[in-house]
């Protein structure tokens, strides 16, 4: 079974996120590879170890510096990279990311794809559904579990009304909860073996997908970042837990009306 | 008029709210809503959409919608959109529409975005907001193009109506990919637990509450509130609470009027889901805790001395 994980590099959400004349500062934050990114690996890496899986291919679409997260991913257990790295792919909406993965999917053929939920610079959800619908390939999203050895594999994933145990026959794409697994971190080994695996570099020409993707074709459009709302300064009450429990309650009956 | 399709989302035999609201907005932005209602047994829920604003609405209703694949939906939205001449379709915030949504956008070559809280009609095409970055930005979002589906986050917009008959056209089921077998459905839904969705308030437990006797005890709140009872991530991997209860960025989101966080670090995961409530309250004996610079009501204490007194109150108020 061959896996392909695509990977997203983005700006570090933990830190302090600061807007300026309508788009986030990127001074003084750190490059990551995104969490159910991470996940989804770990579940890629996890079958590769079971022997169920015999090659972990990451792919990013992204910038020269996004080749760092795919070295991560090498690191933390990938065989192997592709990096689009296009400047024609800038400004891509989800679709045209989706239309440039589903090129690759048509080349490396994968039986399963592993992405993230959601990137956690867009929190969007939508490149891997996108790359399922576009390969001809059924998508199961937000998987909390995955056992078998293919062809069919036996998924978890959260539903409508509760947990879903779903057979799935391959090819399909799973995108990863983050109660899928804990990622592991990358160790000395894997980073020095890493950094001798392979990685190729193409362009949208090289996928045959000219023309697909990239700011001229994409019909989803960020106009302008904002800083959230602020929220008004609370109060903060120390003290006997009795006493402020007391205080507190009061309050909100009062001026929350907690009681309706 | 231009026509918007919107995705029903039924629950336990009933409409959600995030779907009625969406009905009303339709009406607000001067569009002519139709509805697509697809499910097991949910026929008679047309008249409800009807009353809501649909002027016309697309019924499947067969047991192999019971617990659909995204795909199905996909299918039916499609069928459904092109009959309507819908050039717009909108999904409430489920597990299914987040697959669901994105491959119909995929199918029409459409633009899309999800977590929408505002919309407003520009130009030839749209302008949305919506939070990014676990809720430390927003996005203003231009959606343009023939085709546009997007996911709305629930309170977005307010709902208001009553059911009426409706103009029906039935539409068979679509056919279940065959890679694909539905083998269990473990409904995890606590009974006579307030939806989460739709609860003025909800109290929220976080691993603070250290076992599972700490979970019951902290229920007690919730039920003598009559609020909705929620957790943290912890929470539900520690197999405490069912993960329909989880709220947070792959949990539910929720908006509520009163939000208690109790024994609840506030980790931003945890916040991006919980950060629009109009007032949050927080227990947790942590000074330091994150929670604590949201919350409106910050109580630095011990959640097992607290919450009594509170209790105590609670049953006085009453009698
Ligand atoms: C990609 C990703 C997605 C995630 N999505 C979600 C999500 O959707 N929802 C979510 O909740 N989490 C999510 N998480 C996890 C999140 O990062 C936190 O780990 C989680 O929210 C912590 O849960 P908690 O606050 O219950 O536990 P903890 O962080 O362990 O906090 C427990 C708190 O209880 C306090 N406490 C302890 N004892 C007491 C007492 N006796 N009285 C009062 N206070 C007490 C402590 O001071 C502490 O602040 C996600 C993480 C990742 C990486
Ligand atoms: N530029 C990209 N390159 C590769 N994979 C991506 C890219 N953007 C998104 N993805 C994948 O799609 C998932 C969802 O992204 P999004 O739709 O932006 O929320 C991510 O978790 C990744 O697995």
């Amino acid at each position: 079974m061959k896996i392909l994980v695509p990977v997203k590099q983005v700006m570090d959400v933990e830190l302090n996120v600061r807007v300026a004349a309508g788009k986030v500062v990127e001074d003084g934050m750190t490059l990551v590879l995104s969490k159910w990114d991470e996940n989804a690996l770990e579940a890629a890496v996890q079958l590769k170890e079971a022997g169920t899986a015999s090659e972990v291919v990451v792919v990013t679409v992204g910038p020269e510096s996004a080749g760092e997260t795919l070295r991560k991913a090498m690191a933390m257990g990938a065989d192997r990279a592709v990096h689009v790295l296009d400047p024609a792919a800038d400004g891509s909406d989800s679709l045209g990311v989706a239309r440039v993965l589903a090129a690759l999917g048509a080349k490396e053929k994968p039986d399963l794809i592993l992405a993230g939920l959601q990137a956690q610079d867009t929190d969007m959800g939508g490149v891997g559904p996108m790359t399922a619908e576009l390969m001809g390939i059924p998508c199961l999203s937000n998987v909390t579990k995955i056992e078998g050895t293919g062809p069919t594999l036996t998924i978890h994933r959260r539903g409508d009304q509760g947990r879903e145990v779903i057979a799935v026959t391959l090819p399909a794409l799973i995108t990863a909860n983050d109660s899928l697994n804990q990622p592991r971190l990358a160790s000395l080994k894997g980073i020095m073996m890493a950094k001798k695996k392979p990685m190729d570099t193409l362009t949208l020409e090289n996928l045959g997908a000219a023309g697909v993707a990239g700011a001229a074709h994409a019909l989803t459009q960020i106009a302008e970042f904002q800083p959230p709302a602020a929220r008004a300064a609370g109060r903060k009450f120390t003290g006997e837990p009795e006493v402020i429990a007391k205080e507190v309650f009061d309050l909100l009956v009062k001026e929350a009306k907690l009681v309706g | 008029m231009a026509v918007v399709l919107i995705v029903a989302e039924i629950k336990n035999g009933e409409v959600r709210k995030p779907t009625l609201e969406l009905l009303a907005q339709a009406g607000r932005l001067g569009l002519e809503a139709h509805a697509l209602l697809a499910g097991a047994g949910v026929s008679t829920l047309a008249d409800t959409l009807a009353g809501h604003g649909a002027a016309k609405v697309y019924v499947s209703d067969d047991p192999s919608l019971k617990t659909p694949f995204p795909g199905q939906i996909t299918q039916l939205a499609d069928t459904a959109a092109g009959k309507s001449s819908a050039t717009m379709v909108w999904f409430s915030p489920s597990e299914v529409s987040r697959a669901a949504a994105p491959a119909l956008a995929a199918r029409k070559g459409g633009s899309y975005a999800s977590g929408l809280n505002s919309l407003q009609a520009d130009g030839a095409g749209w302008t949305g907001t919506r939070q990014a970055m676990a809720t430390k930005v927003v996005q203003k979002i231009k959606l343009s193009g023939p085709f546009q589906v997007m996911v709305f986050s629930s309170g977005a917009f307010e709902a208001g109506g009553a059911p009426k008959a409706a103009q029906t056209e039935t539409l068979p089921p679509p056919p279940v990919n065959p890679q694909l077998s539905l083998k269990e459905v473990a409904v995890e839904e606590q009974k006579g637990e307030v939806d989460l969705g739709e609860a003025r308030v909800i109290v929220t437990v976080g691993r603070g509450a250290k076992d599972p006797d700490g979970v019951a005890f902290v229920k007690k709140l919730a039920d003598a509130l009559g609020a909705g009872y929620g957790s943290t991530r912890a929470v539900v991997d520690s197999g405490w609470r069912p993960h329909s209860s989880q709220v947070g960025q792959t949990g539910r989101s929720v908006a509520p009027e009163i939000y208690l966080a109790v024994g609840v670090s506030g980790a931003i995961q945890h916040l991006a889901g919980m950060s629009g409530s109009k007032k949050i309250v927080a227990v947790n004996k942590d000074p330091e805790a994150p929670i604590f610079s949201v919350a409106d009501y910050g109580v630095v204490g011990d959640l097992f001395k607290v919450l009594p007194v509170w209790l105590e109150e609670l049953g006085r108020l009453k009698k």
